[in-house]
């Protein structure tokens, strides 16, 4: 049930969910336990496209290439669609708080907390 | 008369600071119908110039001033050892005192029908010769005021007064509001205050972009269609615009990456003055922050329309990049790109506005298809600029970096020139093949057939605006929908 509906959310990354997106997304859905069972499976996939988006721009290492980035560009945009669609705001703003610390720590070349530690951290903020 | 100083920051030891945006919009605040505007420069390594923003000119006048006055040839002025009362940060910097007398330190500016009186390709530059520092101008602004958003004395109140003036509009019922009632000042505090409170490895690079100017049309459109609906809050829809400004910012700095850019609003791009991976991180910054801010206005339909948008954004920006390959490709894939990567954001940011004061549906769908329609006449006329020997830009640049044009695709379509035009895109592209091909452009009529695309489009727009209740603002953004293609006029 909770793939088929994240199934309309994935036009143009199914081939990120086969390499690693659904792993990613499956360690997220017990974070996502307390929220509305419907809203579940989209906010785990925001989570995951965070964390699978960053990585594949190369955030806080080398840069990716132009197709990679544009790509995890992506991977953020539908993050925040979903999570405007699915989450309270105080998620929102929580989500968009731990993107801003992993990018302004890899902007200072310091080392940011793990992406899946924050986004975890995220989800506690409801 | 009104006095006003004029701050900003430079990042490279010679620069041409574009300031006249800035200078204009004192003009609009100040409410200066007909005058002067005083400059003067209050540094003896900062000069003034008026002449043409366009980047490769100002590599020239860079070159010109290293010869005339080159870095480490002897000046007395170093030779610290003869001079008296040195401080102890005094820089090595006779070049920058000599350049700087072969410049003005000083200028005025004729201010008609509240305007700067420029040519065409008039650009106003302060010239740092000493930097990177904090600068100062000082300005003076006299002659006839009408309304302003200045208080009586000069100073600056920005927030109460524009919302008094918004409130005596009302009260006198005034139903036309125009573009230069719009606060935009409140766009730039907003702006500004923002960017304080960031990192400094951050800010400073969406600072520079941020006050290299740009047009400002999508944080205009949010400010306008904010002040249509019943619940007319003009702090929130500034913070809105604001918002909707630094995510079109996050998204140039992927892009010029993407694009391999090397100058953007007359400066270097965030990739090529400080590397990819520093362009990838504050692009991400403010694309989060601004999603943040948005959240934070607590509404969720405007929460949702701006993250549809981003997300129209970034896969056109993917399908942009792969029509590449197939270069100049064809109208149908330009259209779907187009509209996209361009007319997405603009359509959002008038839905968004209508949306927060609360405006009908129809209101909102119309004027939603209003941005798009403009969105779409605004690309078009960007890709002619491309082709305008005086346009700021190096003619060319688009098909240089093989940016999608729909020019260039008409061209190639063309039966007499069309066969020369995909050999030559075909094959490696140095000056002469670009020069060529800019000119089969032109000969092809492309840029007539383009033109008129983008008024039938902004014609388009403006009849959405016909069926609905504006309350006074169609006016205003019919001009505002002219003014997208009086560029290419």
């Amino acid at each position: 049930m909770a793939i088929q509906v994240v199934e309309r959310d994935l036009e143009r990354l199914h081939q990120l969910w086969e390499d690693g997106l659904s792993e990613a997304y499956r360690s997220y859905l017990e974070a996502v336990d307390g929220f509305e069972p419907s809203a579940q499976p989209r906010l785990a996939l925001a989570a995951a496209l965070v964390e699978v988006g960053v990585r594949l721009q190369g955030l806080g290492g080398r840069a990716a290439a132009p197709p990679s980035l544009l790509m995890g560009d992506l991977c953020l945009a539908r993050a925040s669609r979903l999570l405007a669609d699915a989450a309270p705001q105080s998620i929102q703003v929580a989500f968009a708080r731990a993107i801003e610390e992993m990018s302004s720590a890899a902007a200072a070349e310091q080392t940011a907390p793990h992406t899946r530690e924050l986004l975890l951290r995220a989800f506690e903020a409801r | 008369m009104i006095g006003k100083r004029l701050r900003f920051e430079t990042s490279h030891s010679t620069e041409f600071v574009d300031i006249t945006d800035r200078l204009r919009d004192e003009v609009h605040r100040s409410g200066l119908k007909i005058g002067r505007v005083h400059l003067q420069s209050l540094h003896t390594t900062v000069g003034l110039a008026i002449n043409e923003n366009e980047p490769l000119l100002i590599r020239d006048f860079e070159s010109l001033l290293e010869r005339l006055a080159p870095v480490g040839a002897s000046y007395q002025h170093d030779d610290f050892a003869r001079r008296i009362d040195v401080a102890l940060d005094e820089p090595v910097n006779g070049h920058a005192h000599c350049r700087q007398i072969l410049l003005t330190g000083f200028a005025t500016l004729l201010v008609e029908d509240g305007e700067l009186v420029l040519g065409r390709w008039q650009s106003v530059f302060a010239v740092e010769l000493d930097g990177p520092r904090h600068r100062e101008l000082a300005l003076q602004l006299d002659g006839e005021f009408g309304t302003s958003s200045l208080s009586p004395s000069g100073e600056q109140s920005v927030v109460p007064s524009s919302m008094r003036l918004a409130h005596r509009a009302r009260e006198r019922g005034e139903e036309r509001r125009t573009e230069a009632g719009l606060a935009p000042e409140l766009v730039e505090l907003e702006l500004s205050r923002q960017l304080l409170v960031d990192p400094e490895p951050v800010s400073a690079p969406m600072r520079r972009l941020v006050e290299a100017g740009g047009k400002r049309l999508r944080p205009k459109l949010v400010q306008l269609t904010a002040g249509i609906g019943p619940r007319s809050e003009p702090l929130r829809a500034a913070a809105l615009a604001a918002a909707v400004e630094l995510l079109h910012n996050a998204t140039l700095i992927h892009d010029d990456y993407v694009d391999e850019s090397t100058h953007r609003r007359g400066r270097p791009t965030v990739a090529a003055a400080e590397g990819p991976e520093r362009a990838v991180a504050v692009g991400d910054y403010y694309f989060a922050k601004a999603t943040r801010l948005i959240a934070e206005i607590g509404n969720r339909s405007v929460t949702s329309t701006i993250a549809e948008a981003l997300e129209a954004v970034c896969a056109s920006q993917i399908d942009d990049v792969a029509l590449r390959g197939a270069y100049p490709g064809d109208r149908d894939s330009y259209l779907r790109v187009v509209r996209g990567k361009t007319a997405a954001l603009f359509a959002a940011a008038c839905a968004s506005g209508a949306l927060l004061s609360e405006a009908g549906p129809e209101i909102v769908d119309a004027l939603r298809r209003y941005g798009d329609l403009l969105g779409v006449a605004f690309q078009m006329a960007d890709d002619m600029v491309d082709f305008s020997p005086s346009s700021g830009k190096p003619v060319g640049l688009d098909i240089r970096q093989r940016v999608l044009s729909l020019p260039l695709i008409y061209a190639a379509e063309d039966r007499t020139v069309g066969p020369e035009v995909r050999r030559l895109l075909a094959g490696s592209l140095g000056d002469a093949e670009v020069g060529r091909v800019a000119e089969l452009v032109t000969i092809s009529g492309a840029l007539t057939r383009v033109r008129g695309e983008a008024e039938a489009l902004v014609d388009a727009a403006v009849h959405e605006l016909e069926t609905i209740e504006l309350d006074g603002l169609r006016p205003t953004l019919i001009s505002l929908a002219r003014s997208a293609v009086d560029r290419i006029a």
